[in-house]
């Protein structure tokens, strides 16, 4: 009697988890599957999770943060401009879209910046 | 010996860990970003590498660990092996008795006669030229840090002498179109570094500084791409 309550007990916890993701009506379902797939490396992947968290909770700024990220890696930086712009609109102190805001802006001056002239060019 | 439910319990909860999402908060991410070269070429030119003004020229009699080092052969080499290595380029380095008309680093980026004759002597479409400056500093001294006695396992400071090498290498690029003369790109490179020894080979010193230098300078001519970290968010 007692092994098999363990047993139901085990099988409860065990789908729980594995079924953590199958929530994905859920923004937050979406972000965090982005995350780990982002952490992976997989940014396509990831900015869709985005985009679906987006559309789930247009106001958050976290999903805002991500996508932009994620657009980043993909090399969509206009896109990610606005992204940034929109998570700090959003959640203006928060520190982490703050610093990578700041550090995206940086990169992003010195890539639009055409600073040598064509080799011939009148 | 752990009761059986306990060892379940166990069980249990290792597997949720490894099966849950990364609700954690934030995480630290890597990514590639793509640098656009600096001068706008088609990446089949030739390419002039002309000679530059050593800076450290005056201070070799000072040091004698200068006057161990051909600044301009080595950074030639350097570049010329870098840039044939990653780009598709043709490199040519001009003539042993071509002479800098001056020493003088803005004359020199006026002087479009001059860089005009040597993109037609050596059939170039580009010519690089502009200065050098290596110097070897030795930084050794006494510096202050924390030690824990391990007779009252109370932290104390002391004094220690440190015996260090500091290198520090500055680059200022001048690239001309061997075409007209015209100067397309001014720009400066720096780096130091510093080696954990009073003796610290001078060469050893001067290629650290090249190859931490070596994406930047390649930059100019060619795309690259650079790592950066950003935060996401996992809830």
């Amino acid at each position: 009697m007692r092994q098999a309550r363990t047993s139901v007990l085990l099988f409860v916890l065990v789908a729980t988890a594995c079924t953590s993701y199958k929530n994905t009506d859920k923004a937050e379902t979406q972000l965090a599957f982005g995350s780990a797939v982002a952490k992976k490396g997989l940014w396509r992947e990831a900015a869709f999770r985005y985009e679906q968290a987006i559309v789930k909770a247009p106001d958050n700024a976290h999903a805002h943060n991500n996508l932009a990220v994620a657009l980043e890696a993909n090399g969509d930086f206009a896109r990610a401009l606005t992204e940034y712009k929109r998570a700090l609109e959003l959640d203006p102190n928060n520190n982490y879209i703050r610093r990578n805001y700041a550090r995206f802006a940086e990169f992003y001056t010195s890539y639009t910046k055409s600073s040598g002239k064509a080799a011939g060019a009148p | 010996m752990l009761p059986r439910r306990a060892v379940a319990l166990l069980l249990a909860a290792s597997l949720l860990a490894a099966a849950t999402p990364a609700f954690a908060g934030v995480d630290q991410v890597k990514l590639r970003l793509p640098l656009k070269p600096r001068l706008p070429l088609r990446g089949n030119e030739r390419i002039a590498l002309a000679p530059f003004i050593v800076v450290t020229d005056a201070e070799k009699a000072k040091d004698k660990r200068l006057a161990n080092v051909d600044l301009q052969g080595e950074f030639h080499r350097f570049l010329k092996k870098q840039l044939e290595k990653k780009t598709k380029f043709d490199i040519v380095i001009t003539p042993a008795d071509l002479k800098l008309p001056t020493q003088n680093l803005t004359d020199l980026a006026k002087d479009r006669e001059f860089w005009t004759a040597v993109g037609a002597q050596t059939t170039s479409e580009i010519v690089v030229s502009g200065s050098l400056e290596f110097k070897v500093e030795d930084r050794s001294g006494y510096k202050t840090e924390e030690y824990t006695s391990p007779i009252d396992g109370r932290t104390y400071y002391r004094q220690v002498y440190v015996e260090q090498t500091g290198f520090l290498f500055d680059i200022v690029f001048l690239v001309f179109d061997g075409r007209n003369g015209e100067k397309l790109l001014q720009d400066e490179f720096k780096d130091f570094r510093q080696l954990s020894s009073r003796r610290a080979d001078e060469l050893q010193g001067l290629f650290e500084n090249l190859f931490s230098l070596e994406n930047q300078i390649l930059n100019t001519f060619v795309a690259r791409d650079r790592e950066a970290e950003r935060y996401i968010f996992g809830n």
